[in-house]
């Protein structure tokens, strides 16, 4: 039943008040208004996010969107960064690409992670976009250097090329000298993830030194530190830098080269790259350290005294990536030095050593969650924790938006009392009011999903592994996290009621990922065949979920929900829950 | 205590979709006074003790241990006190065939209540957690000796850069040193551990950036903090792959590089 409207906006008019709402949730809240603000708001979009390239297929996508200019897409669920997810599984970009060659020859923009993307998908990409201008394949595989090669020599207008953390088969450095000399356009560019030493570096340098408007290049890790000098000089422009193998034999001359390259980078405010860093060369970099924001370390293995050293230096400091070689004096420095401090990630520099290899615990998350007002998210690897520790970061920084905690022995207790972390972890789902990523570690049972069901209100992703009692576990966290979309599990006593309680909640989250828990094979059917809205997904590389009893658990599930229906580029392992499909099978 | 912090959202779960609303109508509980838990009192060692207990008894949800029932939560009318604990080890049979959880007034297709377990055979004999373990050797062990697949979780891209070298590393045969300007293969590790008499931290050094013996020596200095003065009182050994220690400056440097697989500085007698 429509009401005429009792005022009449020309469309133009709406659209272009459109034109200034950006974010997709606004976009979606638009086009619910009225038909004809969905008609007006559809013509006029121009990005889209497809948060999993199987819960819409692209016929829909461009049916409903005819003038994008702009896609983001993701496949593959996150636990596949942790090898958890068997090669073959799908989230091939090919077909969304071969239908937007048709549909979108204006498309300007392509963004993809976890996807497999074939050099033939960059091929086409080549050939079909006029005005292609941004290329970003973030934790990608399945393509090659000729693939890039055909996307640098054919995209005239190319302005970013970030392959940041793909897997690439690089077969040939050579592929950078296919970008034209008449290419000036690039504004970013990101090699960091080509493993070869075959970079053609004086093409590198050329191209480099032709793109006035180059702001972010992270090099690879093959480019030797004498080479960082010639490239800085060329871009003084840049904003965002990686740097390849930051370490050399210490020679004065080529330290005075690189030190004052770096200083003449007036706006430089971020660093990445640092493998290997000799300790020497450090110093290079202070006469920028004052404006750094962004300083990636997280590859660099140089100890805490270095380490504050350089710290020190950047008061100004937004992001720290950084081994646990800071150690928990480092973070007590970072903590009384860097008080602009928003993120802090630690990554374990032995994490399969069955010893701590360095003094990092507890004690330096406390004190960064003290001494940084600004702290909002946090990845920390560590090998021992506290409720008392979590309580204390918890009560000091209420602003915290994402944590992440791993504690690399699995069930490991509060080492104080020997208790589980239930306590702990309930202390940040309550304090932190505005939590919206969560990850566990430690022992943990049912207690702590009362809390997290209870106070996680604006949780959207919730990560947990080896936690938990019981289906109650689950079944509070399906009943109570209202805001949840990703929940991905693993090695947990959970099992069916939990899972065909809340099966209509799964509906209003983008996925759900449970591997060594307790799902049996009927509880999974019994899904796929009552939530058609649903894709239920087995996953099992020994042998067919039918082939033993129905109450036998499943070795790894992934639901979704899509309007796609079920899929039909699944590999041999893989099986659909959908009836009509698996009956064909 | 009646309220219950879960079962507010319970059912409800998403306030996205209008149409799941309960009709049930209850009543949002009152929020829980700080005082009732009051996770202040953790924040001292001191009052650990507290911690202990209080840990236990959460005044939140009902979770009565011995009818650890789901049932209870769910009608509000557990007025047993909080006498949990040992949280929900002892769940074992869990009925849920009482009325559905979502109002049948719910614009949810009927066929959800046969989710409910009505119809399931009562096999949940096995306590889940059994079932978990009779898998869990299988699933947990699965990559054969390099234990749990996938964890912790640190990405491959990050696994591949820092490859460790494991403990006593006999099983796998990690080559380290490769020349510099070799390029390219997924698996190389250039990386080796090395220890100082006397300091019980091993550190990682790089060996494809080295092409000396000079070079090399100046980078451990550094890295162990050792002046030059002190330079002369240390030796470099090294094992080799057949496990043998060598004195590292009896070799030329190539056959070093292809045959070390750790280094250690000793202190030099003498």
């Amino acid at each position: 039943m429509q009401k005429k409207m009792a005022y009449s906006f020309p469309d133009e008019v709406l659209e272009h008040v459109f034109s200034f709402i950006q974010s997709d949730k606004d976009r979606n809240a638009v086009s619910l208004v009225c038909k004809s603000w969905y008609e007006i708001e559809r013509w006029c979009r121009r990005k889209v996010f497809i948060g999993n390239c199987y819960a819409v297929s692209p016929r829909m996508v461009i049916r409903r969107f005819p003038e994008v200019r702009s896609i983001k897409l993701k496949g593959k669920p996150h636990f596949a960064d942790f090898n958890l997810v068997p090669d073959g599984w799908g989230g091939y970009v090919l077909p969304w690409i071969a239908e937007m060659a048709g549909a979108y020859p204006w498309l300007e923009e392509i963004r993809l992670k976890r996807m497999v993307v074939t050099d033939e998908s960059l091929e086409l990409i080549a050939k079909s976009f006029k005005n292609f201008k941004v290329l970003v394949l973030f934790s990608c595989e399945g393509f090659s250097t000729d693939g890039l090669a055909a996307i640098a020599a054919s995209c005239k207008n190319l302005r970013e090329l970030d392959l940041r953390e793909s897997e690439v088969d690089d077969l040939s450095g050579h592929w950078l000298a296919h970008f034209p000399e008449t290419c000036t356009s690039l504004v970013s560019l990101n090699i960091s993830c080509l493993r070869s030493d075959e970079v053609s570096f004086s093409a590198l340098e050329r191209l480099v030194g032709r793109c006035p408007n180059l702001r972010s290049l992270r090099l690879n890790r093959a480019v030797t530190l004498d080479k960082i000098a010639n490239i800085l000089r060329r871009a003084p422009q840049l904003v965002d830098f990686g740097t390849g193998y930051y370490a050399a034999e210490l020679q004065p001359d080529v330290f005075s080269n690189l030190a004052g390259a770096f200083s003449s980078c007036k706006e430089l405010k971020s660093l990445s790259g640092f493998w290997d860093v000799v300790p020497a060369y450090l110093p290079a970099l202070y006469s920028i350290c004052p404006r750094l924001t962004s300083l990636n370390l997280s590859y660099a293995t140089i100890q805490s005294p270095d380490l504050i050293k350089l710290v020190s230096h950047c008061p100004r400091l937004q992001r720290l990536l950084v081994l646990d070689y800071v150690e928990d004096s480092g973070l007590e420095e970072l903590a009384s030095s860097c008080k602009d401090l928003q993120e802090l990630r630690v990554f374990p520099s032995d994490p399969f050593g069955a010893e701590p290899n360095v003094s990092l615990t507890e004690q330096g998350l406390v004190a960064v969650s003290l001494g940084c007002p600004k702290l909002r998210s946090v990845l920390y690897f560590c090998r021992r924790m506290s409720n008392a520790a979590l309580v204390t970061i918890a009560q000091n920084r209420p602003n915290l938006t994402r944590f992440r905690l791993c504690i690399i022995e699995p069930k490991t207790p509060d080492y104080l009392t020997l208790e589980p972390l239930d306590v702990g972890f309930g202390a940040i789902v309550e304090h932190c009011k505005d939590l919206s990523r969560l990850s566990l570690s430690g022992l943990l049972t049912d207690h702590v999903f009362e809390y997290i069901g209870t106070y996680g209100k604006k949780l959207e992703m919730l990560s947990v592994a080896f936690a938990g009692d019981s289906d109650l576990g689950l079944h509070h966290v399906l009943s109570g996290c209202e805001s949840l979309r990703k929940l991905e599990i693993r090695d947990c006593p959970f099992g069916d009621k939990a899972l065909l309680a809340n099966a209509a909640k799964l509906e209003t989250m983008r996925s759900l990922w449970m591997s060594s828990c307790a799902v049996s094979f009927g509880a999974c059917k019994l899904l796929g065949q009552k939530m058609p809205k649903l894709n239920v997904e087995v996953i099992d590389e020994t042998e067919p979920p039918d082939s033993r009893p129905e109450s036998c658990p499943v070795d790894k599930l992934y639901i979704y929900r899509s309007v796609a229906g079920p899929r039909f580029d699944m590999p041999p392992f893989v099986w659909t829950m959908d009836e009509a499909v698996r009956i064909l099978h | 205590m009646q309220k219950d912090g879960a079962g507010r959202s319970w059912g409800l779960g998403q306030h996205r979709c209008m149409e799941l609303q309960l009709g049930l109508a209850l009543p949002p509980p009152p929020l829980i006074p700080i005082e009732t838990f009051d996770l202040n009192s953790y924040g001292n060692y001191e009052t650990r003790e507290a911690l202990g207990t209080n840990a236990l008894s959460w005044p939140l949800l009902k979770l009565g241990p011995a009818d650890n029932d789901i049932n209870n939560i769910h009608h509000h009318n557990s007025s047993s006190s909080s006498s949990s604990s040992g949280g929900g080890a002892g769940c074992k049979k869990r009925s849920f065939d009482e009325a559905p959880f979502f109002d049948e007034k719910r614009n949810v297709p009927k066929t959800l209540h046969l989710l409910l377990w009505t119809n399931q055979p009562n096999d949940e004999d096995d306590d889940p957690s059994n079932v978990l373990h009779e898998n869990s050797s299988s699933a947990i062990f699965k990559n054969d000796g390099e234990g749990l697949v996938g964890w912790p979780p640190v990405k491959t891209w990050r696994k591949k850069v820092h490859h460790q070298i494991p403990n006593g590393g006999a099983e796998n045969n990690r080559l380290p040193a490769v020349e510099n300007g070799i390029g390219g293969r997924a698996s190389k590790s250039t990386y080796v551990k090395v220890k100082m008499e006397g300091v019980p931290i091993a550190r990682k050094i790089d060996l494809s950036v080295h092409h000396s013996f000079e070079g090399l020596t100046n980078t451990l200095m550094r890295m162990f903090g050792i002046s030059d003065g002190n330079r002369k009182s240390f030796k470099l050994t090294y094992q080799d792959r057949e496990g043998d220690w060598l004195l590292a400056e009896d070799v030329p440097w190539r056959t070093f590089i292809r045959s070390l697989k750790c280094l250690k500085l000793i202190r030099s007698r003498g």
